[in-house]
């Protein structure tokens, strides 16, 4: 009896239990999605780590190294259970050819090395350590579908010809945001080629189980060991790895929140609906004497149905989607063991998402007073629902557009020029990174002169970095990274205070004042050019580079203390910049267009960010369509009376229409503003918070206000439009005499 | 005399068959006949709520069968007046708004009243039919005959040529239909010509003729003539008797 009941119910409100149970299926699908997609991720980087036994601290050093050092060190230190050096050719990019492509305007670091010999392995496209004859190579992952790339292609090195033998996985360098790219060559071909670059040094530490990175690092730096170059751990690697595609997956998780709210708001709605439609079906069943707990349950089973069903149907749609959408996971880091545990995970997702359904579903049938349902003044009643309906309209803008605007956000603000300041790189137009050679100082001077004689230079800014031994106030001594020069001709971005203007001031990035325990105001001890300065915090700003760990000061340095150094230019005509920087190039400096820099390092993410943007928008489109249409066409259908009533007395259907179509959209209108403003404030603080860990502080959303203020309004504003049109269409039908007949 | 309505060769789907008849202006016309007969039909095709399936409809020169829904809508919202046995009304306005709606939506474009106007019109109409004071009462805050007159008033604010009434007086306790019918037949004397769809053979009586109607066609016509005082009984047996004869 009871299932004959559900099932003509089922059978009578088709439209009702379709949308139900879409609602549901499109919430467990994105939910199960993340959680599909992010165990893969995460499984997938993970297993890759393990096999190629990825370093927990990795210390690059350009210059004389001596060994013996390091293995003392690696000696008394307990943590360590294993050591190596590494070492990384480091090629002129204007003498490397890929497969006929010139990696002239590559801005990573490209480099030969060999295999290594105990962890840090490269390993191919099944995860083994592949075997290289001399004359072949194999080649990051990442340059396959940039470059276009198959096995057998050549690749040039200045004269010499190497084939592609297999593609790598670097577990430590396989990111975009990694700024190097490592080539392997059979030991031969290396030490044949080695005076063709400049030979740099990874200094790799393998730390046993449970001990704390930081120490290890700590004590390295003090013990004033090898350190010309940035150091990296394993958990920043871990997060390179995962940054561009865990941004989509970061993206598809937002929508899937935004969808199982929309989707809570429906399905009680409808609910709602179907209590007032049943209303005489009720009170019948209580007067064959059916008691208030049995229909509910009643009632409840129906949802258990539909949410069995909407949980399946989810499951079913992501695991279609899921193939596509890994794909480039899958190539990079290759697949992950952890299908029974994603698996697992998804069911969790989607269980999570129909239980919060059904008990949004149950408190709804809890708070229904069924006998005021049962003696409402139908009128008064009506009108409190249509109000709530239109309510829900424009909460569903709201809801889309904070979905479309978020990724959108993310989006332009990556992609602006300015947030290289966020990564502690000066807004200017060209950088020249001088890394190598004799004397940098020299290479520097020659630079600086040039350009100051230079008619196309607007500005210019020199900034040499040395590594400074510093003594905190409680006595503890360390090496810091600092940068000297002038820092306000191209400042980046202080969360707070100034840059460094006077001898003794310094600024601190702020992983380092967060490690160093110092915020603005206090004081340490740096030797600057030989001499001891007190130097006080002046400012604290967002850097990502060198793992976020640096410092500036006003003073400029001599000579002997500089490990490299930068010079930033902005150009007059920014159109000439490409012969401007080949002519740079031929004087001994690395010359890179920092918007090329930023589109080769967040390319990928962009490339993904794009993709969930545009699926956002699709889906917040198809949203707000269906709901605004379906909500009312419902307010028409329950105003029919009314509407037929009016019709009787000479109201056209356009009069009738009109009315009801200006309060769709001024509800959505409304909805679509307070989504702006939420997807704005309450979005920065959520990127921010993920930013945040990465060195990046104070973000801010870099907004294109033509595409908030115009476009995501359009796009909604415009569906919204169609939809209401086609949702009070149903007006028309509605005949002059029903009113006069009393249907039904 | 020009006709105020005429009907020729209507006919609805399987429901009406060649109905033609016409009204005098100012004539009260009773349509009189079994349940399912047709006669709701007749009137909303008459009143352009519904197309019939042939057969042309005019008021006055106007070709109601021939005008779009909007125009239809347009000749009820000025020149028609409708009374119905449910006495519909907006729930959410109280009486006196509920008065005014078709006033208002009339009252469009140029040459527009002030509101101070028509809601002196909706007052003396609510004062005639004896319902002051119920102004801002709410639809379910009163008495089934006030709301009847109430609806009546709302018929007649735009000063309708036709009045439509499909058993106005059915939803009401014997008194209160007496009392309606007596508005009823008030503004008919002032000069409302009215087409109504009854029941009662006593209310019948007092129309000028009657349309009897049996499965969708005229069967037969009783004129009656303006009714005088003095005379009631006799009008009353004498549709009674025919009514008898119709097999009623
Ligand atoms: N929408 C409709 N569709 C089909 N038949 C209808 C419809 N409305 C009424 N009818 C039929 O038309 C006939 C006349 O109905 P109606 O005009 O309401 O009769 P009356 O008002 O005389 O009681 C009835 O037999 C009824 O069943
Ligand atoms: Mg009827």
């Amino acid at each position: 009896m009871l299932k004959k009941l559900i099932w003509n119910d089922v059978r009578q409100n088709k439209l009702l239990s379709t949308t139900t149970v879409f609602f549901m299926a499109v919430s467990a699908m994105m939910l199960a999605l993340t959680a599909l997609l992010f165990s893969s991720l995460l499984g997938s980087v993970n297993g890759l780590m393990e096999q190629a036994q990825t370093p927990d601290l990795v210390q690059m050093h350009t210059g004389a190294l001596d060994e013996q050092e390091i293995a003392q060190f690696a000696g008394e230190r307990q943590e360590i259970s294993q050591w190596q050096i590494c070492r990384f050719l480091n090629l002129d990019n204007s003498e490397i050819t890929l497969g006929g492509h010139s990696l002239l305007d590559s801005t990573q670091d490209n480099g030969l090395c060999i295999q290594s010999e105990r962890f840090d392995y490269l390993l191919d496209m099944d995860n083994n350590r592949p075997g290289v004859l001399s004359g072949q190579v194999y080649v990051p992952i990442c340059y396959r579908t940039r470059y276009d790339l198959n096995i057998g292609d050549t690749m040039r090195v200045g004269s010499e010809t190497f084939t592609v033998a297999g593609f790598l996985r670097d577990a430590q360098m396989n990111s975009m945001m990694a700024s190097s790219k490592r080539f392997l060559v059979s030991e031969w071909d290396y030490e044949r080629l080695k005076p063709c670059g400049e030979e740099e040094y990874l200094i790799e530490f393998l730390l046993k189980d449970g001990a704390d990175t930081n120490t290890v690092s700590a004590a390295y730096t003090r013990q004033r060991l090898p350190a010309d170059g940035p150091a990296i751990t394993k958990p920043l690697i871990r997060m390179m790895n995962a940054l561009s595609d865990g941004t989509t997956i970061f993206v598809i998780f937002l929508a899937a929140v935004v969808m199982l709210l929309v989707s809570l708001l429906c399905i009680r709605f409808i609910l709602s609906i179907r209590m007032e439609r049943d209303k005489r079906e009720v009170g019948m069943l209580k007067a064959l004497g059916i008691g208030r707990g049995e229909i509910k349950r009643l009632y409840f089973s129906k949802y258990i149905l539909f949410s069995v069903c909407g949980g399946l149907l989810g499951l079913g749609a992501s695991a279609i989607l899921q193939g596509s959408l890994e794909q480039q996971i899958r190539e990079l880091y290759g697949a992950s063991d952890t299908g029974a545990q994603a698996a697992v995970l998804a069911l969790c997702a989607v269980a999570a998402a129909e239980v919060l359904i059904l008990l949004s579903v149950w408190h709804s049938l809890k708070k229904t007073d069924w006998l005021s349902a049962l003696s409402a003044l139908f009128p008064v009643r009506e009108q409190k629902q249509n109000r709530r309906r239109y309510l829900l309209i424009g909460s569903v803008a709201a809801a889309c557009t904070f979905l479309m605007l978020l990724p959108q956000n993310l989006y332009s603000t990556l992609s602006s020029p300015t947030f290289v300041t966020y990564m502690g790189i000066g807004n200017a137009d060209i950088r020249m990174d001088i890394r190598q050679g004799a004397d940098i100082s020299l290479t520097t001077a020659r630079l600086a002169a040039a350009l100051e004689q230079d008619g196309q230079v607007e500005r210019y800014a020199v900034l040499q970095t040395g590594s400074l031994p510093a003594v905190l106030s409680d006595g503890t001594t360390c090496n810091l990274i600092v940068e000297m020069g002038d820092h306000t001709i191209f400042p980046v971005r202080y969360s707070e205070g100034t840059p460094p203007v006077l001898d003794n001031e310094i600024a601190l990035s702020s992983l380092n004042a967060k490690e160093l325990g110092l915020s603005v105001g206090d004081t340490l001890q740096l030797r600057i050019n030989g001499a001891e300065t007190r130097c006080s915090v002046c400012g604290i700003y967002s850097d990502i580079t060198n793992g976020g760990k640096t410092a500036k000061i006003s003073s400029s340095a001599n000579n002997s203390s500089v490990i490299w150094s930068v010079l930033y230019i902005s150009l007059k005509d920014r159109s000439a910049s490409a012969r401007w920087m080949e002519a740079y190039s031929q004087m001994g400096a690395d010359v890179t267009d920092i918007e090329n820099y930023v589109r080769d390092t967040y390319g990928p993410t962009l490339v993904q960010l794009g993709l969930a943007s545009r699926g956002a928008t699709l889906i917040a489109v198809l949203v707000a369509f269906v709901v605004t249409m379906l909500f009312l066409r419902l307010i028409v259908e329950r105003n029919r009376d009314a509407i037929s009533l009016q019709k009787a007395l000479g109201f056209t259907s356009r009069d009738i229409g009109r009315a009801y179509c200006l309060k769709g959209f001024l509800s959505a209108a409304a909805g679509v503003i307070s989504g702006l403003a939420l997807g704005s404030l309450l979005g920065e603080s959520l990127c921010g918070l993920v930013l945040k860990s990465l060195g990046a502080d104070s973000f801010r959303f870099i907004i294109r206000w033509e595409i908030l203020l115009v476009g995501i309004p359009a796009i909604i504003l415009g569906t919204t439009i169609l939809a209401v049109l086609m949702g009070t269409a149903e007006v028309q039908s509605v005949k002059a005499y029903e009113c006069c007949t009393g249907r039904e | 005399m020009k006709k105020l309505l005429r009907i020729e060769g209507m006919t609805k789907g399987q429901i009406l068959h060649q109905i033609t008849f016409d009204m005098e202006p100012g004539e009260m016309v009773a349509v009189m006949g079994p349940s399912g007969s047709g006669k709701s039909t007749l009137l909303y095709n008459v009143a352009g709520m519904d197309q019939p399936t042939s057969g042309q409809v005019w008021l006055g020169d106007e070709e109601i069968t021939k005008l779009s829904e909007d125009d239809k809508a347009r000749l009820r919202l000025h020149r028609m007046g409708f009374v119905f046995q449910q006495m519909n009304m907006m729930g959410n306005l109280n009486l006196i708004d509920n008065i005014l709606l078709p006033a208002t939506q009339a009252n469009r474009g140029r040459g527009r009243k002030s509101k101070e106007e028509l809601n002196l019109r909706a007052r003396r109409l609510m004062e005639k039919l004896g319902i002051t004071g119920l102004e801002k009462r709410k639809v379910n805050q009163v008495s089934g005959g006030q709301l009847q007159r109430a609806c009546i008033c709302r018929s007649m604010i735009n000063g309708p040529e036709i009045l439509f009434a499909d058993e106005p007086t059915g939803a009401l306790n014997k008194s209160a239909a007496t009392e309606v019918m007596g508005e009823l037949v008030k503004l008919n004397r002032e000069g409302t010509s009215i087409l109504m769809v009854t029941h009662d053979s006593r209310i019948a009586s007092s129309c000028d003729r009657i349309i009897y109607l049996l499965d969708g066609q005229i069967s037969a016509e009783l004129t009656l003539g303006k009714s005088v005082s003095g005379v009631e009984k006799r009008r009353e047996e004498k549709v009674a008797r025919w009514l008898m004869e119709m097999g009623w």
